[in-house]
């Protein structure tokens, strides 16, 4: 299997917090693939809330995902696809 | 800021006034307690009255539960330019809470313009990661305890 991962730059303008970090995260719990998130020196659970917030990662930080469990791929894929958009300029079409 | 270490997260002190941390308020449910929060940051200066409805309307699109008991009550995007500076306030509910099925005994209210708060937050997620801190925060009594844990 090995160890897949994506690299991607946090595009929500508010950064990984609050709204954009829960749609992450309930998205990583809904594809029940486990998923570790890295920022700096720092990895947690992508299903972790706290965990994720803790990166405290802004704008423009680069995050790398990584998964060596069975369907890592295309978990991977739609997580990445996630964080590259912004989330909080959405909000006003799923409020 | 994609340079700063993701790992050393720091508090602006300023952002907690002393006079935004109330520790024994109690609340019938979830929207009174978040009136609540927003009322303390609405008393502190750091937002215009509507920023409350802002901040129920967030949480009915999103619950701003964290985990450890703790919800994070905020406003919208389009509430920031009702944001005058940016601030924090601790609401503790010793009897609870009831959030959408979480029992939640501290709310940490937000007020952010920008990204100001990221780092904020991942120093109260730090803080809620380690058990014994986590507790600390939830059962301060004291202002000063509350102040001293989270800048």
């Amino acid at each position: 299997m090995g160890l897949h991962h994506r690299t991607v730059t946090v595009a929500s303008a508010a950064g990984l917090h609050a709204r954009p970090a829960k749609l992450f995260v309930q998205e990583a719990v809904r594809l029940g693939v486990p998923v570790r998130i890295r920022a700096g020196e720092r990895t947690v659970p992508a299903t972790s809330m706290l965990g994720v917030l803790s990166l405290g990662a802004s704008q423009g930080t680069e995050v790398t995902l990584e998964s060596d469990a069975p369907g890592a791929e295309d978990a991977l894929d739609a997580l990445a696809a996630l964080l590259a958009r912004d989330l909080d300029a959405e909000e006003t079409l799923d409020a | 800021m994609p340079d700063q270490p993701a790992d050393a997260p720091a508090m602006r002190p300023d952002l907690l006034d002393p006079r935004a941390v109330l520790l024994h308020e109690s609340a019938a449910d979830r929207a009174e307690a978040i009136r609540r929060c927003g009322r303390v940051l609405v008393e502190v200066g750091a937002v215009a009255e509507s920023y409350v409805d802002a901040m129920l309307e967030r949480e009915n699109s999103i619950s701003t539960y964290v985990g450890e008991g703790v919800a994070i009550p905020h406003g919208t995007a389009a509430a920031k330019e009702v944001v005058r500076r940016d601030a924090i306030c601790v609401v503790r509910f010793p009897g609870g809470v009831d959030w959408d099925g979480e029992r939640v005994t501290l709310c940490v209210g937000i007020a952010a313009k920008g990204d100001g708060h990221v780092p904020l937050l991942a120093a109260l997620a730090d803080i809620l990661l380690d058990p014994e801190r986590a507790r600390t925060l939830r059962e301060a009594t004291e202002v000063h305890q509350v102040i001293k844990e989270l800048t």
